[in-house]
């Protein structure tokens, strides 16, 4: 089981595109890929958007990032960098 | 009408309010709003519940089939960037969470799949009501949306929506959401059991030059897909299964309409002078993307009414700003030299759209928070669009329509917010454009203090669907008060001729920009208030053109000055109809003037 600190840093969040840009990267790997806030306030399954949505997590949110399966290490390596590269937005303004 | 009749496929005909002209045979598309009002409740044998959660899943997988064509054809219409909406759709029709849901809870509370998907959708909405960020809780519209679908799907009427070549469409009514759906370019008519003149199916099928009857009661129950129907808007009649004998009388009169046709569609790009030397400019009110097409075709002098929340229903939510800017970019193109007034989102109120609220059903809506209350009430809404607005204003003329305004204090609240953002904009190092702010002129407070408001803005735009609504204390979505809607009554004319003195007083521009431009027997009457700028449906603007390039104003003012002396709408159309037939009768025979009030 690997775990990291995450933080969301592009504008928007974790709203409806970046959400569903997590859910399809965490999909494609065997492993389970949980978010949990830091704050405890919510727990999603990173590979149902529903649950992802329900983190509610705006740009600064500290998440912590679970994966555990055969395939961990690749899965955590893809999502992190999703989440780090602020989901490939273009910065707004 | 009798059930018999139907059941033998005997001719069955409706007579409903034709709002737009033309005729039409094909074939009956049903179109489902997919209400979630009516969901029954059902108690299965415990044998039937695979079968039901099979059929769940069927729907399941239609649902997603339907969204990744939508979402294929978004891609194609708007760029990969718009399409992403649909893609957290898809991904919540793959959901585990809620698919699991829904499985589980037909299995162990032996229920209807209708019922099970509506309780774990309204599950989900209760949690989602609960988040505090306001962006990611209006993704409860696209809960909204994948609910809806799914329901429609079990209904079993989806495949429905795969148009033929001849489709007439045939819904109880016509939503902007199920609009922003469909492929227009195959419709040929449409049908509706409800709505009125200045209904959203009105609106939209004159913007398309597609003949269309609405009130047509009970006419959606009575009809299946594949029907064969004809439509004679004309006449304001709908046939069910018609005779071959019927088919080939309808086939002779649409040869005859398309033979007017045919002489309406010259005449753009040179000016429309009256007979008598005044120059009336005819610009084009758009909603709906297949609707561009006609600006150009037509020889519209730019836009003069962009209804822009068409740009939530056609995303599911509220559009960013740079899907906004992109979008007002392509409307001030299309527009040209002669810029395009784009009006602020007129939410709430009857229109029905997916703004990510839950609906709390207001007693009154019409008077209720819409339009620049409702901008104010979410003021980053506001802020966005007029943002978006600023920045295409940078490629192209625009100017922005303040909706349902009451006095110049909401005009300096706007402003003062529009110059905030300027300022905020400019320091981001964006480029803007000059915006003109106009005021809709359609509550009736905004007429009786017109010279003030005069002062503030930059023009009027004259809304007379909705002043006529507000003035006549008449629903325009109700048919029940139809025969109350008088576009002529003499307050409406009285309120209108008001509205451009103060305009002229002030010199500003107003521009009329509601339906009632469109009828050609109306518009002369409008340039006899002293209007001289109509905009309206582009399909509209040659057979107005046609009209008033053949009258003269000093003639068009003597029938308005008599209209407005009448004391009733009654006797205004009445003069309307001596007038205009006695002094142009080769322009207007009876058939093209309001019809004689039944004695009924």
């Amino acid at each position: 089981m690997l775990e990291k600190q995450v933080v969301i840093v592009n504008r928007l969040g974790l709203h409806a595109r970046a959400a569903a840009k997590l859910v399809r990267t965490a999909g494609v790997y065997r492993s389970s890929v949980r978010l949990e806030r830091a704050d405890g306030g919510a727990v999603a399954d990173a590979k149902s958007i529903l649950s992802v949505l329900l983190l509610a997590a705006a740009r600064g949110t500290e998440l912590s990032l679970t994966v555990e399966g055969e395939d961990e290490g690749e899965a955590m390596g893809a999502v992190c960098a999703l989440i780090e590269n602020g989901f490939g937005e273009e910065q707004e303004a | 009408m009798s059930r018999r009749a139907k059941i033998e496929k005997h001719e069955i005909r409706w007579r409903g309010v034709a709002v737009s002209e033309g005729v039409a045979a094909g074939r009956v598309l049903r179109i489902h709003t997919g209400g979630r009002g009516n969901i029954y409740r059902a108690t299965l044998d415990p044998d039937d519940l695979k079968r039901e959660v099979r059929r769940f899943q069927a729907a399941v997988r239609l649902s997603r089939r339907q969204l990744l064509a939508i979402k294929r054809r978004a891609e194609v219409a708007l760029g990969a960037e718009h399409a992403y909406i649909f893609d957290a759709q898809l991904l919540m029709l793959e959901d585990r969470k809620l698919l699991d849901e829904v499985e589980d809870y037909i299995r162990q509370e032996c229920a209807n799949a209708e019922w099970a998907v509506k309780v774990a959708s309204d599950k989900l909405l209760a949690v989602y009501a609960e988040i505090k960020d306001d962006y990611l809780r209006e993704r409860s519209s696209d809960i909204e949306d994948v609910t809806r679908r799914l329901l429609v799907a079990l209904s079993g009427e989806a495949q429905s929506r795969r148009l033929t070549e001849d489709a007439i469409v045939v819904a109880e009514e016509l939503l902007p959401s199920s609009a922003a759906e469909l492929d227009f370019s195959h419709v040929r008519a449409i049908a509706s059991d409800a709505g009125g003149w200045t209904s959203h199916t009105a609106i939209i099928a004159r913007g398309l030059g597609i003949p269309a009857i609405v009130g047509l009661r009970d006419l959606y129950r009575h009809a299946r897909t594949g029907d064969e129907i004809v439509i004679d808007a004309g006449r304001g009649e709908v046939v069910l299964h018609p005779t071959g004998a019927t088919v080939e009388h309808f086939t002779e009169a649409r040869k005859l309409v398309h033979a007017g046709a045919g002489v309406a569609t010259d005449g753009g790009g040179v000016p429309l002078l009256t007979t008598d030397g005044v120059e009336i400019i005819l610009r084009a009110n758009v909603e709906l993307p297949p609707e561009y097409e006609g600006v150009r075709r037509y020889g519209a002098r730019g836009i003069g009414l962009f209804r822009s929340e068409f740009l939530f229903t056609q995303r599911g939510g509220a559009p960013t700003e740079d899907e906004q800017c992109a979008a007002y970019t392509e409307i001030a193109a299309l527009a040209g030299a002669d810029g395009a007034k784009v009006r602020l989102f007129d939410l709430g109120g009857d229109k029905q759209h997916n703004t990510g609220e839950f609906e709390t059903a207001e007693r009154n809506p019409a008077l209720g928070l819409r339009a620049i209350r409702y901008s104010f009430q979410h003021e980053d809404m506001l802020r966005t669009q007029v943002r978006a607005l600023m920045r295409a204003a940078a490629t192209g003329r625009l100017d922005v329509v303040l909706p349902m305004i009451s006095d110049v204090s909401e005009v300096r609240r706007a402003r003062r917010i529009i110059e905030e953002e300027r300022a905020r904009l400019g320091a981001e190092g964006h480029a803007t454009g000059e915006l003109k702010i106009g005021a809709m002129i359609e509550v009736p407070a905004a007429v009786m203090v017109a010279d003030q408001l005069a002062r503030e803005v930059d023009f009027f735009s004259l809304g007379t669907n909705d002043l006529v609504q507000y003035l006549l204390a008449v629903d325009r979505s109700n048919d029940e008060v139809a025969g109350w809607f008088r576009t002529l009554h003499p307050a409406v004319l009285q309120s209108i001729k008001r509205t451009i003195e103060a305009a002229g007083g002030a010199g500003i521009p107003a521009i009329v920009c509601g339906e009632m431009a469109a009828t050609p027997a109306y518009a002369l009457v409008l340039v006899g208030l002293g209007a001289r700028v109509l905009s309206m449906a582009a399909a509209a603007m040659p057979r107005v053109r046609r009209t008033l390039a053949r009258v003269d104003a000093a003639s068009a003012r003597e029938v308005a000055n008599l209209c407005l002396d009448s004391a009733t709408a009654d006797d205004a159309e009445e003069t309307v109809r001596a007038e205009l037939g006695g002094r142009w009768p080769h322009l207007f025979s009876p058939e093209n003037l309001p019809a004689a009030k039944s004695g009924e």
